[in-house]
């Protein structure tokens, strides 16, 4: 229960953060809050040469609102955010609460988990239905990735071995907007056997469906939730979320297929209600 | 050792510290306060929560070198303080604590709530508590405790307490949706996994562009087959076995496989297998692992081949264990050596098809075993 050892470097800045992990040809891994990575080094099932740790830097640690939407430091905490209540976008603190422990959403950030990749994490479900998108920072400067295409699977996304999230940047929610947020957790705060979120937001033209908790990435229910967002709450049925489910997740096995059907509708009737 | 200046209790301190020693290790065998208990030490079980900069943190997935200059308060810098004499007081009275080696965490934690949400009932006590285990099970102590301590404060402190009004939601007006920007990386895992007595299966399979002799032949061949699974490296081999390694990389994860594997060949029903065991050295842990394939003429020289993968695991790799994820890295794996065996099959006598530097695999199914395990069941 005690990390295998490793060389630990708090950079200046991004560049020298990027340049840190540049320099270690994939033997380094970028140190956020350390809630996901500390339990892999303590167990020994990560033993990286060399941690940098970004969770300092400030460029990194700043909520700004941008007018339409708000910019998210990626070494931003989550109670950070659950504490923040953003004006047009409080659906963010509503998820941030919900992720583990008080004591988790205290040291862990929103760009850590996010490129952690675990498959059943909150932020990687929640940002592609609130049509967010990820600012990465690299050696050749800044890139933007949409939420939805940047996770790629189980642990693995867009980021390459020297590249950082350094922020997110979240869409304010117009005032008829409906978001619908549900997982199914065997214990409050455990990661959820099943997840799903919603977002209708008629004034924008935005209709987003997504599941979650799957053995790899969210996926999105794009025809539901147009059909959604023509006839609301009477477009969800279980034959209707199982047919979406069918095309998006083929191959479920019965008792996670079940979950995730009912995950769908409650998101869906948490947004209606 | 890195030098490192930190404040604990009010104190200032200088002292240094290696780069792995968690916060929890720091206090308690540096600074000898072993208030702070560790009971899991993966972030699990809350028993080594201490403040950082005022808020309740994990000591044991916190190193110390990364508290440079932050104020950290454990159990034993309460004496003075009123919330935590109060807490103190209830938990004798209400019996919350058996054992007591949760308590430090858990008053930690108590405080916390307490001071950050007032007006907390049961149900969000028991929600916000849920990050600290009681292996003593005392739960209900613990929960009549916090809530005498809430009430306690609210009738003391005259709170008035803010009811926020109800926000009328505008009715939801129907609209047609514009296309969405972004469609998702593509429908993920159709993978069956059988839970068995003995271990897991995954089944899956996959057609080659190339005629049913030509593939049974290149199965055959052992190099070749590992050429095809990234990572995949064989030293030695027989017709009936081989050796070798196989490495990988799961996100912040890497394990290298050396094992044995048994090969078997069944000529008239195109079916073999590879059976095999290994060790990952650094962590330990042991994977058993058996492939095994069958081979189906799918027509215009095309080839089906089917592949059951069964497999377990031991050692600390098992404990790391949760949802499918495994099948999904099974998934991404067999269509990588789909992709290569189609491009080595393709290719002209003697030029190597490109491996992408992904993932590996060979030794005979270790690491198929081993990753299907490590994250297959439970959370």
């Amino acid at each position: 229960m005690k990390a295998a050892a490793f060389e630990y470097l708090k950079p200046q800045d991004v560049p020298g953060a990027v340049k840190a992990l540049a320099g270690s040809a994939g033997d380094a891994k970028p140190l956020g809050g350390g809630q996901s990575l500390g339990p892999m080094l303590n167990l020994r099932l990560a033993r990286p040469k060399l941690l940098v740790d970004v969770s300092r830097l400030e460029a990194m640690r700043t909520i700004e609102d941008k007018g339409a939407f708000w910019r998210i430091g990626g070494a931003v905490t989550h109670s950070a955010i659950e504490d923040a209540n953003l004006a047009g976008c409080t659906v963010m603190s509503d998820v941030a609460r919900n992720i583990a422990y008080r004591t988790i959403r205290n040291r862990g950030t929103i760009g850590g988990s996010l490129a952690h990749a675990d498959p059943a994490a909150d932020w990687p479900l929640a940002l592609p239905a609130l049509a967010a998108t990820i600012v990465i920072a690299g050696p050749a400067g800044e890139r933007s990735v949409p939420a939805g295409k940047f996770m790629k699977g189980a642990f693995a996304t867009e980021l390459a071995e020297d590249e950082l999230v350094v922020a997110v940047e979240v869409p304010k929610l117009s005032p008829g907007a409906r978001w619908g947020y549900w997982k199914f957790c065997r214990k409050t705060g455990e990661f959820p056997e099943a997840s799903a979120a919603m977002l209708m937001d008629p004034e924008r033209k935005l209709a987003r469906l997504w599941v979650g908790a799957l053995d790899g990435a969210p996926q999105s229910l794009d025809a539901l939730a147009a059909d959604i967002a023509m006839r609301g709450t009477q477009a969800v049925s279980e034959t209707s979320v199982s047919a979406a489910l069918d095309l998006a997740v083929p191959g479920q096995e019965p008792v996670s297929r079940r979950l995730h059907v009912t995950a769908v509708r409650r998101a869906v009737q948490k947004g209606f209600n | 050792m890195q030098p490192i200046s930190l404040t604990v209790n009010g104190e200032k301190v200088q002292a240094h510290a290696e780069p792995r020693t968690h916060l929890g290790d720091f206090l308690r065998e540096d600074q000898r306060l072993t208030g702070t208990h560790l009971g899991c030490e993966h972030g699990v079980c809350g028993a080594c929560t201490v403040l950082i900069d005022g808020a309740p943190a994990r000591s044991c997935i916190a190193f110390a070198v990364a508290c440079e200059g932050r104020e950290i308060r454990t159990i034993e810098g309460f004496g003075e303080d009123a919330v935590m004499g109060q807490l103190r007081i209830a938990f004798n009275r209400e019996h919350a604590l058996q054992c007591g080696f949760c308590t430090p965490g858990m008053l930690i934690a108590a405080r916390d709530l307490v001071l950050r949400l007032p007006d907390a009932d049961e149900q969000r006590v028991r929600v916000e508590m849920s990050g600290n285990l009681c292996r003593c099970t005392g739960y209900r102590g613990i929960v009549r405790a916090i809530l005498s301590v809430l009430e306690l404060r609210r009738a003391g402190n005259d709170p008035a307490i803010e009811v926020k009004p109800a926000q009328a939601v505008p009715e939801f007006k129907p609209f047609e949706a514009s296309a969405p920007a972004v469609a998702a990386a593509g429908p993920a895992v159709a993978l069956a996994a059988v839970q068995k007595a003995a271990g897991t299966v995954i089944e899956d399979e996959f057609t080659v562009d190339h005629p049913l002799a030509k593939v049974w032949e290149i199965f055959g061949d052992m190099p070749a087959v590992a050429a095809c699974l990234p990572g995949a490296e064989v030293s030695e081999h027989t017709p009936t076995s081989l050796k070798g390694k196989v490495s990988t990389k799961f996100g912040p994860m890497k394990a290298s496989f050396a094992g044995a594997a048994a090969l078997e060949r069944d000529e008239s029903a195109k079916r073999g297998a590879i059976k095999g065991n290994g060790t990952d050295s650094l962590s330990g842990s042991r994977a058993r692992g058996d492939i095994s394939y069958q081979l189906f003429d799918a027509g215009n020289g095309r080839t089906r081949v089917a592949v059951a993968i069964d497999y377990s695991l031991q050692g600390p790799l098992a404990q790391f264990s949760r949802g499918g994820l495994v099948r999904e890295f099974v998934k991404k794996m067999v269509a990588d050596f789909a992709a290569n065996l189609n491009a080595r099959l393709g290719a002209p006598a003697g030029a190597a098809p490109a491996v992408a530097p992904v993932m590996t695999i060979s030794a005979g199914s270790v690491l198929w075993s081993w990753l299907k395990k490590l994250f297959g069941s439970n959370s």
